[in-house]
C-alpha cells in the first residue's frame, strides 16, 4: 500500500483549472444562446406543466372531486406531493448551511445549484396547501391578518405551522441564495458586455467591488445566515410531520416522525441534487468541478439517512406491536399487508433495499448505477408519503368507514405538472444564473487559498 | 270620512282652520304660536344664510357628481346575482307568520298503509314531512319513503301540461276528446278498463263506482305489484273473512318470523317496529321478547333476530308442518283434530338441522302458548300462511290478534285471471278505452300477460300520472294529476281509523286532482270542472258517511274542520272475531326433489315498488343489510358464490321458467344456499332522469303461472357469464371470514354487547375493565345546557327513517352512484354494520353514526381556520363561510362522520338536476345550503336548538332539553334516540349516559363524544354471544 499524505487536504478541484478558466465556464451558458437542446427540454418540461395548468382549471371550477380523493382519505396525492417537494427542498440548504457550517469543502460544486433546487422545490411544494383547499380563493383565511371581525386562525393547528415553517423556510432560503449569488453578480457584471444584463447583473450586485471589506462583511454574513439556516433545516420536515405526528389517526400519531421524516427529506433531496447534478456536470462539462468524489461523498450521505429512514420504520413496526395498540398494529400489519400492500413494498424495496448498494465503494463512484438508486430513492421517498398519508387514512378506527383510493386522471396530471413546473424553473436557472458558484469555487481552487507550503 | 273624496277635505280645511291644531296653544289661539306661524322658517334657520358661506360646489357639478356617483354604486350592484324579486306580504295570507313554520295533518299516499302525517310548511312551501302523532297506528313516526316522499312534490320531471302522444294539449280539449272516446265506447259496447293500484280511499272508490254508473261497460281493475293477497286470501279460507287483525306484537314473549319482513317493509312495519321495541327497552325492568327469524334471504328482520334459521322460501311449508309435528307431539296440551294430524304427521324438522336452535324454538313456542306469535311474510304462498294460521289456533297465539285493529280492503286485488282476461279482451279489441288511474301495469305485470302488446291494440290509452312513466308512453292520452300534497283525500285501511288528506300547496303545474279528472268525465262535460269539485265531493262523503256516524255535538262544518285539523277521526267497530276452519291445510307438497335455485323477489325497502324510483334521496340511502345504494342485485350465500367462482359485482344469469336475467352478485352472508334474493322496483326505464335504468327490473323473472306464490320461482339455473356491474356501497365488503379484519369492531370495542342472562345477572358487566383515563389540559366546564345524545341499539333496526329525516331537515345532496362509488356519500347520518360469526350464521350488529360531538372534538384544533369549533352548550360546530376546506378536520375525525363537498353536488349530480328553481324550493330555510369545498357534518339538529331557545326567551322561561327534538330523534319508529340535556339530572339523556349498558365509542381516545351508546342484549338462552 502506498503512503497516503493524510496532513494534505485532497483538491475538491480536478485538473488544477486557473481560476479564469473556471470563470469563463461557469458563466458560459450565461452568454451563450440557449441551444436547440434547451428548447427541446423546456418545451418537454413546459407541456409538463400545462398538465398543471389545465388539472389545476378543473380543480378550480369543479372542485376537488376532479381528485380521488374521499372521505376517509381526505389527504392523498395532494399533500402526498406537498410532503414530497418539501422534502426535495431539503438537501439545499442542508448543503449550503449545515456542510457550510462543517467546513466541508466539497459542498461548493454542487451547493449554489442545491440551493437553487430548495427554492424550486419550496415553491412547487408551496403550491399544494393552496391548491389542496376546497376554496382556493379563501386560502388568505390560512394567513394571520388583522380584520374586522377580530377573527384569528387556529394557532392549534399543524397545518397553520406548516404556513410559518415553509414561509419561513423559503424566505430565509430565498436570502441565503441571494447572498451567496452577490459576488457572483460582480463577477458576470465585469464580464458583459451586453448593455441591459450589465444593468441587471449591477443592480443585483449591490455595488460589489470585491473590496477587501466586501468579503469580510460577506463571511460574516453568509456565516450568520449558514447559523441561521440550519435549525430550519430541522424544523421544516419537523412542523411538517407534525401536521401528522400531532393527529389521532393510527400510523400518524407516532413520536418518531420528526427525526425520521427529517432524515427522509434530507434522503431524497440529496437523490434529487445527485440526478439532477450528473446531467448537469456532463452537459456543462463540469466534472472537473462537481468531481467523482463529490458524487461519492453524496451517495455516502444517501447511505447514512436511508439507514436512518430504514430505521425509523422498523421502529414504526416495533412501537406499534410494543405499544399494545391494537388500531396501531392493526394499521402497520395493513400497510404491509392490506390493500396497499404492493406501495408498501415499493417503498421498502426502493427506500431500505437500493440505498444499501451504496456500502460497495465501486457501486459508489458509478455514475449510471447511483443515478439509478437515485431514482428508485425518489420514487420511494413518494411512495412513503402515500403509505403514510393514504394506507393510514384509508383503514382508520371504524372499519364501516374504510374505502379504498384511487387517483384519478386529473392527480396525474397535477402530479406530473409539479415536475414540469420545477424543472422549468431548473431550467431556466441554468440559463439565467451560474449554476455553480463562481467565487466558493475559485476559493477551493488550487492555489487560492494562502499556504505555508510551497504551491505544487 | 273615507268616503269624501280629497277635494272636498281640502275645501274644508281652508274654510275651518280651526280643524287641524297642533298643540293645546295653537287650539288656544295664543300669541306665540301665531307670530311663530307668520314666519316661514323657524327662528334661527335663517338668520345666518350667508351665501359665501356655502360650498364651493356648483349645481352643474353637484349634478355630476351624483349621477358619477349613482352610476358608481349601479356598477358596483352589477354583479349582485339574485335577480328574483322580493315582494314583501303587504297582504299577508291568513295564518301565514313568515319564519314560523305551519302544520297540516294529511294523510301518506306512499303505500298502502295510508300513515298519518304532519307536513311542516313554511311560507307556503311544505318542506317537512313527519308522522302525525294523532295518529293511532303510526303515532307520529313515518318511513324513510314517508320522509323523502316530498321530494317527489318538487321533481322537475313532473308532467307540466296534459299531453296527447307527447304534445301539449288543454283540459278542455282532452277532457271533450275523452268524454267523446267514452261515449262511443259506451255507445259500441266495448269494454272501458280502469286499472289502478290499491285503493286506500273509501271516496275514490265511489269515484269509480260513479264512473262505472254513468258508463256501465267499465271493469275496474286492481293490482300492485307487491301486495298482501297470499295473506289475505288465506286468512279468507282459514277465517271465511278477508280482513285479517293485526298482531299485538307488544305482547309477545316469543316471534316466530317466516321470511316476514315484519321491522323491514312489509306490512303496518312502522307500527310493528314500536310494538316490537316495546320489548327491547333496558330501561327499568328488562322484559325482553325473543326474536327467531327463519328466512332464506338476509332481510333487515333477520339482523335483528336472536336465532337466525337459514330455511329457503320453498321449504316453509315443510318447516312450519314440522313445527306442527313437532309441537302437537311435545305435549298433550295442544289439542288437534285428526285431519290436522294425517296432514302434518309426516313431517319432521330433522332436514333443517340446526338442531339446538329448532329445540330451541320448539321449548319456547310451547311454554310461552298464548305469549307468542308465529308469522309468515306477505311473499310466501298462501298455504304456509293458512298453516301458521293453524299453528297460531293450537298455541292459543290467537291471543295476540288485535281484531280491533284489522287491515280494510277497500277495493279487492283483482284475480290473475282477471287481468288474464283483461288482456285477452284488450287483444281481441273488445276494449275501448283503457285508464291507467294512477298505475302502471306495463312496469308492473309480467311480461307473459303480454299487457304491453295487447296495449298497442287499444285506440285510446288515458294515464293518469304524476310523471311519464312505461305505460302511459305507451298510451296516447298522458294527464298530469296532483301530487298527493296538493290533493284532497282520504283513507281507510284499518278499522275505526278513518284519515283525512288535504293539500298543503297550489298545484305547482297545470295538473289535476285525479278524482277531479273522472268527476269531469262522469258530468259528461268539459267545462263542468271546477277546481274544488273534488273537495266537495270529499266533504259531501265525509258528511254522509263519517259525520252522519259519529255521534257528535259540533255541526257538520265545524266537525269536517276538526277531522281536518287531527288528519284522522276514530270510531269504534265492532270487533268480529271467527273461527278456523282447519279443512283449509292442504297436504304438503315434497320439496326435496325440487332441482336448481329458488329465486325470491322481494319489495325494494326504499324505492318500494319503483314509485320511488326518480327520488334521489331514497336511491341513495344504503341498503339496511348490504349498503348498496342505486342499484339492485342477486344476494346469494357466500357458499354459492363459491361454487360459482363469482364475487362480488360479478354478473350472473338466472334463468327460471325460460325467462332470463343477467344481474350482478352481492354475496351476503346468512343467505340459504339454494335461494336467490332480488329485490323488485328497479330497473325503471321510462321515469325521471334519476331512475332511469337504475338497476334490473326483476319482474322480468316473475310469470302468471307461478307455482305457489308469484314471488317464489323454484328450479332457477344460475350461470356465470362474465363481465362485471360496479356495485356502489357505503361500506366495504370485507369476506367476512378473513381473519385479517375479523371481529375488529368487537376488538376496538366499537360494538359491546351482551346477553339478556348475563345482564340479569350482572348488570355491570359492560364496564368491569374499566380504566380511568385523564388528560393533561383542563377541560372546558359546561355550564348551562350541554347537549347530548343516546341510542339504544337494542332498538335500532336499520330501518334508515333517520337517514331519510335527516336528508330533509339539512338540505343533504343527491351525489348519484358515481359519486358513492367514490366514497363521497353526503348523508350526516349513517348506519353502520357490522357481521361476526360465521358466514352461514352471521352476527349481525348496526349501529347509527353521527358526529359525536365530543368534547374534545379532534378536528377543532386542526382546523388552521378555526372553521370548526365548540359551543358553549357542547356542540361541535361549522362555520361555513370560514371553512376553506383543507379536510384536515375529517382525516382527524376517528368516527369518519364529516362529509366533504367534493363538488358543488346539486350541480354535479345528473347535469344539476336538482338545481332548478322548483327543487330548491325543497330546502329547509333555517339550514344553509353549502357549497362545494366546505366541509359538513351533523349539527344535532342546531336550528331546532336555535328555535327552542328563542322561543324559551320569548316565554322568559330556561330552555330545557325535552325542548329540543332533533330530526333523527322524532323520526325513529323505535325511539331508540334520545336527545337533551347532559346536565339536566333529571333529564332522560342523564339517565341514559350513566346506565349500566351505556358506552362510547372508542372511548380510550379519550375525545368524549357526547352520543352514548347502549349496548345491545341478545335475547339467547347462554351467557355467550353465539
Amino acid at each position: 500500500m502506498s503512503m497516503i499524505d493524510y496532513t494534505r487536504e485532497l483538491s475538491v478541484l480536478e485538473g488544477k483549472p486557473s481560476l479564469r478558466e473556471l470563470d469563463e465556464l461557469i458563466s458560459k451558458p450565461l452568454e451563450t444562446k440557449p441551444n436547440k437542446k434547451f428548447y427541446i427540454a423546456l418545451s418537454i418540461t413546459l407541456s409538463m406543466m400545462g398538465l398543471l395548468v389545465i388539472g389545476l382549471g378543473l380543480t378550480f371550477y369543479y372542485g376537488i372531486g376532479m381528485w380521488g380523493n374521499n372521505v376517509p382519505v381526505g389527504w392523498a396525492f395532494d399533500i402526498v406531493n406537498f410532503v414530497f417537494w418539501v422534502g426535495i427542498g431539503h438537501a439545499g440548504t442542508l448543503i449550503s448551511a449545515i456542510l457550510f457550517l462543517f467546513r466541508q469543502k466539497w459542498r461548493t460544486g454542487i451547493a449554489r445549484f442545491a440551493e437553487g433546487m430548495t427554492i424550486f422545490a419550496v415553491m412547487t411544494a408551496g403550491l399544494f396547501p393552496l391548491i389542496h383547499v376546497g376554496r382556493p380563493w379563501l386560502a388568505g383565511y390560512l394567513f394571520p391578518y388583522p380584520n374586522q371581525h377580530s377573527l384569528w386562525v387556529n394557532f392549534t393547528s399543524p397545518l397553520l405551522w406548516d404556513v410559518f415553517a415553509v414561509s419561513t423556510y423559503f424566505t430565509v432560503s430565498l436570502i441565503f441564495w441571494y447572498v451567496g449569488l452577490i459576488p457572483d453578480f460582480a463577477t458576470l457584471r465585469e464580464k458583459t458586455n451586453h448593455k441591459f444584463k450589465k444593468i441587471i447583473y449591477s443592480v443585483f450586485s449591490l455595488g460589489w467591488r470585491f473590496s477587501n471589506r466586501h468579503w469580510q462583511n460577506y463571511e460574516m454574513v453568509y456565516l450568520i445566515l449558514a447559523g441561521f439556516a440550519t435549525p430550519l433545516v430541522l424544523s421544516v420536515h419537523t412542523i411538517v410531520s407534525f401536521d401528522f405526528a400531532v393527529s389521532i389517526i393510527p400510523g400518524w400519531h407516532t413520536t418518531i416522525f420528526p427525526p425520521y421524516f427529517v432524515a427522509g427529506a434530507v434522503f431524497s433531496g440529496f437523490a434529487m441534487v445527485q440526478n439532477v447534478l450528473i446531467i448537469i456536470r456532463k452537459i456543462f462539462n463540469y466534472e472537473h468541478i462537481i468531481t467523482l468524489d463529490t458524487l461519492e461523498k453524496m451517495n455516502k450521505v444517501i447511505l447514512l439517512t436511508g439507514s436512518m429512514v430504514g430505521y425509523g420504520y422498523a421502529m414504526e413496526f416495533f412501537i406499534a406491536w410494543y405499544s399494545g395498540v391494537e388500531a396501531e398494529s392493526f394499521t402497520f400489519l395493513n400497510r404491509a399487508l392490506g390493500p396497499y400492500a404492493w406501495a408498501y413494498w415499493i417503498m421498502i424495496t426502493c427506500n431500505v433495499v437500493s440505498p444499501q448498494l451504496f456500502w460497495f465503494k465501486k457501486i459508489r463512484r458509478a455514475i449510471p448505477v447511483m443515478f439509478i438508486i437515485a431514482v428508485f430513492i425518489n420514487v420511494g421517498m413518494w411512495f412513503e408519503r402515500f403509505v403514510i398519508i393514504v394506507t393510514s387514512l384509508s383503514r382508520d378506527f371504524l372499519p364501516s368507514s374504510w374505502a379504498y383510493y384511487k387517483p384519478t386522471l386529473v392527480d396525474g396530471m397535477i402530479l406530473i405538472g409539479s415536475f414540469g413546473f420545477f424543472f422549468t424553473w431548473i431550467l431556466l436557472f441554468t440559463k439565467a444564473l451560474p449554476v455553480v458558484s463562481m467565487a466558493e469555487v475559485k476559493a477551493v481552487a488550487d492555489g487560492a487559498q494562502p499556504s505555508h507550503k510551497e504551491h505544487s | 270620512m273615507s268616503s269624501s273624496s280629497p277635494k272636498k277635505r281640502d275645501t274644508q280645511k281652508l274654510s275651518d282652520k280651526k280643524e287641524l291644531w297642533k298643540s293645546i296653544k295653537d287650539y288656544n289661539g295664543d300669541n306665540e304660536v301665531i307670530k311663530l306661524k307668520h314666519d316661514e322658517f323657524l327662528e334661527g334657520v335663517t338668520e345666518k344664510f350667508d351665501s359665501e358661506n356655502l360650498s364651493g360646489i356648483s349645481r352643474r357639478k353637484f349634478l355630476a357628481l351624483l349621477s358619477a356617483s349613482a352610476a358608481l354604486t349601479a356598477t358596483a350592484c352589477t354583479d349582485y346575482h339574485d335577480k328574483g324579486e322580493i315582494i314583501p306580504y303587504n297582504k299577508r295570507p291568513e295564518e301565514v307568520l313568515p319564519g314560523i313554520a305551519n302544520y297540516y295533518a294529511s294523510t301518506c299516499n306512499g303505500c298502502d298503509q295510508s300513515c298519518g302525517i304532519l307536513i311542516k310548511t313554511r311560507e307556503g312551501r311544505p318542506i317537512k314531512v313527519d308522522g302525525n302523532p294523532d295518529h293511532p297506528i303510526n303515532r307520529g313516526k313515518i318511513c324513510a319513503k314517508g320522509q323523502a316522499s316530498i321530494l317527489n312534490l318538487y321533481d322537475p320531471e313532473r308532467l307540466r301540461h296534459p299531453l296527447t302522444r307527447r304534445k301539449q294539449i288543454s283540459w278542455k280539449s282532452a277532457d271533450n276528446e275523452i268524454i267523446s272516446s267514452l261515449n262511443n265506447a259506451q255507445n259500441s259496447n266495448k269494454e272501458i278498463a280502469i286499472i289502478t293500484n290499491s285503493v286506500t280511499s273509501p271516496t275514490t272508490k265511489k269515484i269509480l263506482e260513479d264512473f262505472v254508473f254513468k258508463y256501465p261497460s267499465t271493469k275496474i281493475y286492481t293490482r300492485s305489484l307487491v301486495n298482501d293477497e297470499q295473506r289475505k286470501s288465506a286468512w279468507s279460507e282459514s277465517y271465511g273473512t278477508m280482513e285479517y287483525p293485526s298482531v299485538k306484537f307488544e305482547l309477545a314473549k316469543i316471534i316466530l318470523s317466516l321470511d316476514a319482513d315484519f321491522l323491514g317493509n312489509e306490512g303496518s312495519y312502522i307500527e310493528n317496529m314500536r310494538k316490537y321495541a316495546a320489548k327491547r327497552t333496558v330501561v327499568g325492568k328488562t322484559d325482553f321478547n325473543r326474536l327467531y327469524v327463519a328466512e332464506g334471504r338476509m332481510s333487515a328482520t333477520g339482523m335483528m333476530a336472536d336465532y337466525r334459521l337459514r330455511i329457503s322460501p320453498n321449504q316453509q311449508l315443510e318447516f312450519v308442518y314440522g313445527l306442527i309435528n313437532e309441537l302437537i307431539k311435545t305435549g298433550s296440551v295442544i289439542t288437534s283434530d285428526s285431519t290436522v294430524r294425517a296432514k302434518v304427521g309426516s313431517h319432521s324438522l330433522a332436514k333443517f338441522g340446526e338442531k339446538e336452535k329448532i329445540s330451541s324454538l320448539i321449548r319456547d313456542l310451547y311454554n310461552n302458548r298464548g305469549q307468542a306469535i308465529v308469522y309468515a311474510g306477505d311473499t310466501l304462498p298462501k298455504e304456509v300462511h293458512i298453516a301458521v294460521n293453524l299453528l297460531n289456533e293450537l298455541l292459543g297465539n290467537t291471543a295476540l290478534y288485535d281484531y280491533s285493529s284489522t287491515f280494510k280492503s277497500i277495493l279487492e286485488q283483482s284475480s290473475d285471471e282477471e287481468i288474464s282476461k283483461l288482456v285477452d279482451s284488450m287483444n281481441s279489441e273488445k276494449i275501448g278505452v283503457v285508464i291507467h288511474f294512477d298505475c302502471n301495469p306495463v312496469y308492473s305485470l309480467p311480461e307473459d300477460y303480454g299487457y304491453k302488446s295487447a296495449l298497442k291494440k287499444i285506440k285510446t290509452v288515458i294515464s293518469l300520472t304524476e310523471a311519464e312513466n312505461e305505460s302511459s308512453s305507451e298510451g296516447n292520452y298522458t294527464l298530469p294529476i296532483n301530487h298527493p300534497f296538493e290533493s284532497w283525500g282520504d283513507a281507510y285501511v284499518r278499522s275505526g281509523v278513518y284519515s283525512l288528506q288535504q293539500p298543503v300547496i297550489e298545484p305547482i303545474y297545470n295538473s289535476r286532482q285525479k278524482e277531479s279528472i273522472l268527476l269531469t268525465w262522469i258530468s259528461g262535460n268539459a267545462e263542468s270542472y271546477r277546481e274544488d269539485s273534488y273537495h266537495q265531493y270529499l266533504m259531501n262523503n265525509f258528511n254522509s258517511t263519517i259525520y252522519s256516524k259519529k255521534n257528535t255535538f259540533a255541526d257538520a262544518k265545524t266537525f269536517w274542520y276538526s277531522a281536518l285539523h287531527d288528519g284522522v277521526v276514530l270510531f269504534d267497530k265492532p270487533v268480529v272475531q271467527s273461527k278456523f276452519n282447519s279443512t283449509a291445510l292442504v297436504d304438503s307438497r315434497a320439496t326435496d326433489n325440487v332441482n336448481g335455485y329458488t329465486v325470491h323477489l322481494t319489495e325494494s325497502y326504499f324505492v318500494a315498488d319503483g314509485k320511488f324510483a326518480n327520488n334521489g334521496w331514497l336511491q341513495e340511502i344504503p341498503h339496511p343489510v348490504s349498503k348498496v345504494t342505486w342499484d339492485n342485485y342477486a344476494s346469494i350465500s357466500p357458499k354459492l358464490a363459491k361454487q360459482f367462482d363469482v364475487e362480488m359485482n360479478d354478473l350472473i344469469e338466472i334463468s327460471v321458467n325460460n325467462k332470463k336475467l343477467i344481474l350482478p352478485v352481492l354475496v351476503q352472508p346468512g343467505v340459504h344456499d339454494s335461494a336467490i334474493n332480488i329485490e323488485l322496483g328497479y330497473g325503471r326505464t321510462v321515469v325521471g332522469d334519476v331512475g332511469k335504468n337504475v338497476g334490473l327490473n326483476a319482474v322480468t323473472l316473475m310469470s302468471k303461472n307461478y307455482s305457489s306464490s308469484p314471488f317464489i320461482y323454484d328450479g332457477a339455473s344460475v350461470k356465470k357469464v362474465g363481465g362485471t356491474h360496479k356495485l356502489a356501497t357505503t361500506q366495504e365488503h370485507h369476506a367476512i371470514d378473513d381473519t385479517f379484519v375479523k371481529d375488529i369492531h368487537r376488538t376496538r370495542k366499537i360494538i359491546q354487547e351482551g346477553t339478556v342472562e348475563k345482564y340479569k345477572k350482572e348488570p355491570g358487566f359492560l364496564h368491569k375493565e374499566k380504566t380511568e383515563l385523564f388528560g393533561i389540559t383542563s377541560e372546558h366546564e359546561y355550564t348551562g345546557n350541554k347537549w347530548a345524545m343516546a341510542i339504544d341499539l337494542n332498538k335500532c333496526t336499520s330501518c334508515s327513517v333517520c337517514v331519510s329525516a335527516c336528508n330533509v331537515e339539512n338540505n343533504i345532496p343527491v351525489v348519484g352512484k358515481d359519486q358513492v362509488e367514490r366514497g363521497r356519500e353526503m348523508q350526516w347520518m349513517r348506519i353502520d354494520r357490522y357481521y361476526s360469526g360465521t358466514p352461514d350464521d352471521p352476527i349481525v350488529s348496526s349501529q347509527p353514526m353521527l358526529c359525536q360531538h365530543c368534547d374534545n372534538a379532534p378536528c377543532e384544533n386542526v382546523c388552521p381556520v378555526n372553521a370548526t369549533n365548540h359551543s358553549p352548550d357542547g356542540l361541535n360546530q361549522m362555520v361555513y363561510n370560514r371553512c376553506v376546506g383543507t379536510r384536515y378536520c375529517s382525516n382527524n375525525c376517528p368516527y369518519k362522520v364529516r362529509r366533504y363537498n367534493f363538488y358543488n353536488f346539486r350541480d354535479h349530480f345528473a347535469d344539476a338536476y336538482y338545481e332548478n328553481n322548483l327543487t330548491s324550493l325543497v330546502h329547509n330555510p333555517e339550514v344553509t345550503v353549502r357549497s362545494r369545498g366546505v366541509m359538513e357534518k351533523c349539527t344535532f339538529c342546531v336550528q331546532r336548538i336555535m328555535e327552542a331557545r328563542s322561543n324559551a326567551i320569548r316565554d322568559g322561561k330556561e330552555l330545557k332539553g325535552t325542548d329540543v327534538v332533533t330530526a333523527c330523534q322524532v323520526a325513529c319508529p323505535t325511539t331508540a334516540i334520545t336527545f337533551g340535556d347532559a346536565n339536566d339530572p333529571d333529564s332522560e339523556i342523564a339517565k341514559l349516559r350513566e346506565h349500566n349498558l351505556s358506552y362510547h365509542v372508542l372511548e380510550e381516545l379519550n375525545v368524549k363524544p357526547n352520543v352514548t351508546y347502549i349496548a345491545k342484549l341478545r335475547n339467547t338462552r347462554s351467557e355467550e354471544i353465539l
